[in-house]
């Protein structure tokens, strides 16, 4: 067959082969999948024979280390059902940044993906900031990394104090921004409360990293719907002190205009109502859970 | 007559250049026959065209614009390929095989039955002189010894209509005769043979019609006798008993005499003179005739002429 | 009519290979892998078979793959280049049964190597088995002599149909089998790390259409690194039929593709 018509045939053709070839594809990634083999992900168990091994090529199998942590850490995400989920998150990260210690990215990001709580990553804290001080022993003048500690401290472990301490210890660093020294002594001073709160999760808001802006953001939402509840729980209880009882559901409340309608959180989910004590919380559906430790105790 | 191939206006254009592309007309307007049966040249210097009019006609390359049909049908069909048989130009088959394995091959390609491939591979490999080689790899055979095993598989189809590119390039004059020696016998099986050469002399031999090409355009063509006899010479006149005056008198009129023995002279006249005056003007002063001949012009001759004045004609037979 | 043709050019591509010495890469492989083992067997005790396996598997995917776009680029580069293939389209063949035919030949040429080489690493399994006492074969996850390995040269044997067909692609259309092999090879790492790209925006946070964008890419690639069952066999864990069958499928599918499009660039193909 020649000419155009040709051409468009046998282009056709091709195309439509490797739209079916990619259907069949998902359609194999949708049904079936194969179980993990952990080994092969780490190959190496220790970060010091990699280090020896990879010869005079540290920061290539650094950067091949890297993007493993990201694939391992991607695919762990998306499979909520999984048992020992993120496990290997902390070894491939000691790998990568042994391999390569001034790995700045490594060390923030890996931290970051380690404090997360579950099902977002391993809830482990501890893990992050220990990881951060490697970095910190690596690179002394850094002063993310000693940011990124007191932050981590301040929302994850809920240690005001230590948070205080970072934030001040960041703040002598080289090139350190000049509002961490307000954030130090805010941190010290009231590290407790609420307000202090917001005010240094809106400092972390305006951050350049765009995961602790989505970190802070976040935060900020479950302080909104947080108050919410506690507004709630007032007109739950001014009801009970007009009528003896606590309402039945919140239809009760809207019936007699208390409520305009079924309150929401910040991400529009509806508030849970427990009739038998009169307590409202946010609903465990909501994706604002679960609400961080350190936001709970105020 | 009946046509083997014809073309119509025949043009090929290349685009050469990357960057900025411009277009070299390969052929153009090419418009010619080739008669069945006989021999035909496809003559020209290097760069005519010749190789790209029968790439054209084995569907090798396409048109720009124009047609050409062989047997009738288009370059490239399956009833057109089945009737010939190509050799390109400095051929080279696959050096993994043995002559007779590669015969084989294209036979069974060919639609043969595995005995039928046998019986023609060594029927084909003895006319060409390589019976003894048959079973030799190709990566150990001279180039002479290439070209054969190229007009044995050009006829492993017994194809009625033989195309040879440049078929006697490369070789040394032993090879050179062997191939005409076989074109002159494929001819004689009633086959008709077209062959591409720069080589003006083994046209003459061959040929019973010619094609000239320079610079992608037909110059000429038709029969090679027409051809040659377009030239301005006329005939020779040979006469013994020439007094030396009356040769040098006739040769200051313009007519070239040259002395070939004692008495014995040649005068040669041009196209436009008779040459009866001559003879009786000889015959009145005494001299005797030897012989009355016509002169044609070589095709080398005729070729340079046709290039330099670059004219088309065409001359049909 | 048709299937002889083709089958005679396939033929013939298989001929030239097996005089072209590519069989003694087999030789070669068989040697070291018994080198290796025995090497092995003196260092680590009940590990062996595992390295053995890993090391053997590796070595027949690497080997088929340079095998294959070295000989998947000489196909129809070389034949234009060397012109042999002038005479062979005067001969009444259609242009798109020698393209069939030589993707055939190849392929049958790569299965042969690779089911050869993996009978060398059956051969040294066996060995293996003889010579290691009960309670060494006891802690194995998996047989020394693992009918399942058979699955993973399937896999190969599917992945490298599927890389030759890239290879047959590009030898049809480029003039220079440099830029054939580039190409070849650029591809194939390509479709090694598409499933990154595939999955690119579940990681990384971007736009939406850059998301979309580097996703579409990821699909359209040929997926090589999706072939890759060795790990789960080496350790015992099972693999589904289902998951084998839509592999199989998925390669037949994109072989059509490039096939076709080969098909489809060399019928229009000029020689000058």
């Amino acid at each position: 067959m020649t000419g155009r018509r040709g051409v468009i045939a046998t282009l056709m053709f091709a195309l439509g082969s490797v739209g079916v070839a990619a259907g069949v594809l998902h359609a194999r990634e949708s049904s079936y999948s194969l179980p993990q083999v952990t080994e092969r992900l780490l190959y190496l168990k220790s970060a010091k024979a990699a280090d020896r091994l990879a010869l005079s090529f540290d920061s290539v199998v650094a950067d091949i280390y890297w993007i493993r942590t990201i694939q391992h850490y991607g695919r762990d995400y998306k499979n909520r059902k999984q048992t020992n989920r993120f496990e290997l998150l902390y070894p491939l990260l000691d790998l990568t940044t042994t391999l390569d210690p001034h790995f700045l990215i490594a060390y923030r990001f890996g931290a970051h993906f380690l404090s997360a709580r579950p099902p977002e990553g391993p809830g482990r804290p501890d893990q992050a900031i220990a990881l951060l001080e490697k970095g910190l022993a690596a690179t002394p003048g850094r002063w993310e990394l000693a940011h990124d500690i007191a932050f981590i401290n301040y929302l994850y472990t809920g240690d005001f104090k230590q948070a205080g301490i970072w934030f001040d210890k960041a703040s002598r660093m080289p090139n350190a921004p000049p509002w961490l020294k307000q954030l130090a002594a805010t941190t010290l001073a009231r590290g407790g409360d609420r307000k202090t709160a917001v005010e240094i999760l809106l400092r972390m808001r305006s951050s350049e990293e765009r995961y602790i802006q989505l970190a802070a953001e976040r935060a900020l939402m479950q302080i909104a719907a947080i108050e919410g509840a506690e507004q709630l729980t007032a007109i739950v209880n001014a009801f009970k002190a007009r009528t003896g009882r606590y309402p039945t559901s919140w239809q009760e409340l809207i019936a007699v205009r208390m409520l305009q309608g079924i309150p929401g959180d910040p991400t529009k989910t509806a508030y849970a109502y427990d009739p038998a004590t009169g307590t409202v919380s946010i609903s465990e559906d909501s994706p604002l859970m679960p609400i961080l430790p350190t936001l709970l105790g105020k | 007559m009946a046509t083997v191939v014809s073309t119509d206006r025949l043009t090929k254009d290349f685009k050469t250049g990357f960057l900025r592309p411009r277009t070299h007309r390969g052929l153009d307007e090419l418009t010619f026959e080739i008669p069945a049966g006989g021999v035909f040249g496809l003559l020209g210097p290097n760069g005519a065209g010749k190789s790209t009019t029968l790439k054209l006609l084995l569907n090798l390359l396409t048109p720009t614009s124009g047609r050409a049909e062989l047997f009738g049908f288009p370059p490239g069909d399956l009833n057109a390929r089945r009737r010939l048989g190509f050799l390109p130009e400095n051929p080279s088959f696959y050096e993994y095989l043995t002559a007779e394995e590669l015969l084989t091959y294209f036979s069974g390609l060919c639609g043969q039955s595995a005995d039928d491939a046998r019986r023609r591979s060594s029927a084909l490999l003895d006319l060409v002189s390589l019976g003894a080689d048959r079973r030799r790899p190709m990566r150990q055979f001279s180039k002479g010894m290439i070209q054969r095993v190229g007009i044995a598989q050009s006829l492993i189809n017994d194809p009625e209509l033989v195309v040879l590119d440049e078929p006697m390039s490369g070789l040394d004059p032993i090879g050179r005769r062997e191939v005409r020696e076989l074109i002159l016998k494929l001819r004689d099986q009633g086959r008709t043979v077209v062959f591409s050469s720069h080589v003006l002399s083994d046209a003459e031999l061959l040929c019973s019609n010619v094609g000239i090409l320079a610079r992608g355009r037909l110059l000429a063509s038709g029969a090679l006798s027409e051809l040659t006899a377009r030239g301005k010479r006329g005939c020779e006149v040979v006469a013994s008993a020439v007094q030396d005056e009356l040769a040098t008198r006739i040769h200051g009129r313009g007519l070239r005499a040259t002395r070939i023995g004692d008495g014995r002279y040649s005068f040669e006249l041009d196209g436009g003179q008779p040459p009866e005056p001559l003879i009786a003007e000889l015959a009145a002063a005494g001299a005797s005739l030897v012989s009355v001949l016509p002169l044609k012009t070589t095709l080398e001759e005729a070729f340079v002429e046709l290039v330099r004045t670059g004219s088309e004609a065409a001359v049909k037979s | 009519m048709t299937g002889r043709r083709i089958g005679l050019v396939a033929w013939h591509v298989f001929k030239e290979s097996v005089r072209d010495r590519v069989l003694y890469g087999i030789g070669g492989f068989s040697v070291l892998l018994v080198a290796v083992s025995l090497a092995i067997g003196q260092i680590t005790a009940g590990q062996d078979v595992k390295i053995i396996k890993d090391f053997g598997l590796a070595t027949i995917e690497l080997a088929a793959a340079v095998m294959t776009i070295f000989i998947g680029i000489g196909l129809v580069s070389k034949e234009i280049e060397k012109r042999t293939v002038y005479a062979l389209l005067a001969k009444p063949l259609p242009r798109w049964e020698f393209v069939v035919g030589k993707y055939l030949g190849l392929l049958l040429t790569i299965t042969v190597n690779v089911w050869a080489m993996g009978l060398a690493l059956f051969a040294v399994l066996a060995v293996l088995l003889f010579i290691s006492p009960e309670n060494i074969r006891m802690s194995w996850t998996a047989p020394a002599v693992d009918p399942r390995l058979l699955l993973v040269l399937l896999l190969i044997t599917a992945e490298m149909a599927l890389l030759t067909a890239v290879a047959l692609f590009f030898s049809t259309f480029s003039s220079s089998a440099l830029v054939s092999v580039v190409f070849t090879i650029g591809v194939f790492i390509a479709g090694l790390v598409s499933t990154d790209l595939r999955h690119f925006s579940d990681i990384v946070v971007v736009s939406p259409a850059i998301g979309k964008t580097v996703s579409a890419i990821g699909w359209m690639l040929p997926a090589f690194s999706e072939f890759d069952i060795k790990s789960q066999v080496v350790h015992g864990l099972p693999v589904a039929g289902g998951f084998i069958a839509l592999t199989l499928l998925y390669a037949a599918a994109y072989t059509c593709a490039l096939v076709g499009a080969a098909v489809g660039v060399f019928s229009r193909r000029e020689f000058k």
